[in-house]
């Protein structure tokens, strides 16, 4: 016999049955448990559980009378069944589309398709070329780890090498994550520092391990908060005012946030402006365009790059 | 051990059984072609796994216990007699919070249509299965301007060209292409396509593109791949480009395709980043300035050398 087809039955028969039964009652109503050899079937009914509860399959023990003399076996309805969610096409479309985007098979397949019971699926089908996105650089398992422990406000431990290359190990209460231009953040409570901190999990040197309990966030925590934005962010009114040539303004107009082009200079070239808080930052930046790009105003940042030209030359 | 090994596929074909099912007793006449697509499940398991589902029921077995299993010539699929079935186990919770991880990544995409379904998704699937709050999108930058247009393209085949500026060369040109697929990875959009001038197939970013112009003409796609596609690929003609990076500077190592990543004492690395031109790689050790030094190849010291110059001409100095 397939052991798929005594899985099924075992299934059926709990979650149809009133009330628990006892591994004698299983074993008289299911031949695939039934024969001279009690110690292989009560194996084979061992394995059969452990694979049931692989999968979710809420199988519980319960005392059959009040002296709790005899125990049995029972799939409580309640627990089992997918509550009733009612989800527009769009959103399930969105979902399924989700689910299939990034670059490995994660629990998320499995999830949604549970979720496909109510849905037409003909209609997914036919959204299935649609534009998806592809995922992180983050193993989606410690990303998970991550979220549980945040989830659950669980305190970790891990190894952590910092953007310079430090290393250290971190002593952390998880309160959020975070995904971020590309990469996926835990945001928490650094003991030892006693400040929140954020850490890119893709610069984790070890796995999440968790350190037992944690503590609550702050009122009106937001994860998001504590991600260092770039210098491109717009943070204060000085604006940086930038010529480009026209294959230079293209690539400049998509990686400033906030630029604007101010006019077509004489000789072609394309005056952007842009916010510009950190003129360091900001100077680096710049540097990558070469000679595509001229700093105009404001005089500190047209210096700093004059230096760092200097610098470079000498 | 071969016992285990059997019981791990029994329990994904459980697992599979006890969602495929209740789609299939909810939408009766689901062909076993589309089930296939859906679930991800080959059509030949799949009828395997059905017709066990139809030797299986309730004790004590009497003709009308069966589960009833009907699988007509074109493949259209009924069950009856399947009640416990017809509603899915519920999610896991792993599985409710990589759903929600996935949604996440989505989301943080600017520009992406299906956001706001996506959202409200997301919201329904929360609190209905006590989810998550722990987990955050936050949406940096804007959406390309031509993103719509793009997609349109993408989706009527339609041969387009666009006013492009390819940040590996600098240059700036219209070429024709036939868009294939459109996707979103780290924060940006991208567009896969074959480049009739080129006679080629190459990925260009949506915010890159300064222009479109289309055409009436159409095309066939020739399949080539979308989301999942890495997005550099090696190739023999790469220059094998040697860096030291200093501190400040090992963001490169992390950012870029990079190979041989040796760590020094001091904190530096050393890491060979392979790239087909040497043009933006000078630009790069421009920008790291003193946190960044060449090791190989010579040549690009020399085009280093002649970038500040060249710079250091437009500003007069």
């Amino acid at each position: 016999m397939d052991p798929l087809e005594r899985l099924l039955n075992l299934v059926g028969l709990l979650l149809e049955s009133d009330r628990p039964m006892t591994f004698e009652q299983i074993r008289e109503t299911l031949d695939a448990y039934g024969g001279d050899n009690l110690e292989s079937a009560k194996r084979k009914f061992e394995r059969d559980k452990d694979i049931l509860r692989e999968y979710g399959v809420p199988l519980v023990m319960v005392d059959t009378d009040v002296w709790g003399v005899e125990q049995g076996y029972t799939i409580p309805r309640e627990e089992y069944y997918l509550a009733e969610i009612a989800f527009s096409p769009d959103e399930i479309t969105a979902l399924y589309l989700a689910a299939q985007s990034g670059t490995e098979e994660t629990a998320a397949e499995q999830g949604v398709r549970k979720l496909l019971y109510g849905s037409d699926g003909g209609v997914l089908l036919g959204s299935a070329g649609g534009p998806l996105a592809a995922g992180s650089d983050t193993r989606s398992d410690r990303v998970l780890a991550a979220a549980d422990a945040a989830d659950t406000h669980r305190r970790v431990g891990f190894g952590y090498r910092t953007s310079q290359g430090a290393r250290s190990v971190r002593d952390v209460d998880a309160y959020g994550v975070v995904f971020r231009g590309g990469h996926w953040y835990l945001v928490g409570h650094d003991r030892e520092r006693g400040e929140i901190r954020a850490f890119r999990l893709s610069r984790c040197t070890s796995e999440l391990r968790d350190a037992g309990e944690g503590s609550v966030p702050p009122e009106g925590f937001r994860a998001a908060d504590h991600v260092e934005a770039g210098p491109w962010v717009p943070r204060g009114d000085e604006r940086a005012v930038v010529a480009f040539t026209p294959a230079a303004a293209v690539r400049a107009m998509a990686s400033f946030s906030g630029a604007v082009t101010e006019r077509v200079a004489d000789d072609g070239r394309s005056v952007v402006s842009f916010p510009s808080a950190d003129e360091a930052a900001v100077a680096s930046l710049l540097l990558e365009y070469g000679p595509e790009a001229e700093v105009l105003e404001p005089e500190g940042l047209r210096d700093e790059i004059v230096r760092r030209l200097e610098a470079a030359d000498a | 051990m071969p016992e285990r090994r059997r019981s791990a596929t029994t329990a994904e074909r459980l697992g599979r059984m006890l969602v495929i099912v209740p789609y299939l007793v909810q939408h009766p006449g689901t062909t076993l072609d589309e089930a296939s697509a859906l679930f991800g499940v080959e059509q030949a398991r799949l009828r395997k796994d059905l017709d066990l589902l139809f030797m299986s029921g309730l004790p004590p077995y009497g003709p009308g216990d069966l589960i009833d299993v009907e699988v007509d010539e074109d493949g259209a699929v009924t069950i009856r007699m399947a009640d416990h079935f017809s509603r899915p186990l519920r999610l896991t919770r792993q599985e409710a919070l990589a759903v929600h991880v996935r949604a996440t990544e989505l989301l943080a995409t600017p520009g992406l249509p299906e956001a706001p379904a996506l959202e409200r998704a997301i919201e329904k699937l929360t609190a209905s299965l006590g989810g998550s709050a722990a987990i955050e999108a936050a949406r940096v930058g804007d959406a390309p301007p031509l993103l719509d247009e793009l997609r349109d393209a993408v989706e009527a085949r339609r041969r387009i060209r666009i006013d492009y500026a390819a940040a590996s060369s600098g240059e700036r040109a219209w070429r024709t292409i036939e868009p294939e697929a459109l996707f979103a990875s780290a924060g940006h959009w991208y567009l896969p396509a074959w480049d009739v001038d080129a006679d080629a197939e190459r990925v260009y970013r949506a915010d890159r593109v300064a222009g479109i112009e289309s055409t009436d003409m159409t095309f066939e796609p020739r399949g080539l791949q979308g989301a999942g596609r890495p997005l550099y690929t090696r190739s023999e003609s790469d220059v094998e480009v040697r860096l030291l990076l200093r501190p400040p500077a090992r963001w490169v190592a992390e950012y870029y395709v990079t190979t041989d990543v040796v760590e020094r004492d001091d904190g530096s690395v050393e890491a060979t980043l392979p790239s087909r031109q040497l043009g933006w790689v000078a630009r790069l050790m421009l920008r790291l300035g003193s946190d960044a030094q060449v090791l190989q190849p010579v040549s690009l010291l020399d085009e280093v050398r002649s970038l500040v110059r060249q710079t250091r001409a437009i500003y007069g100095s």
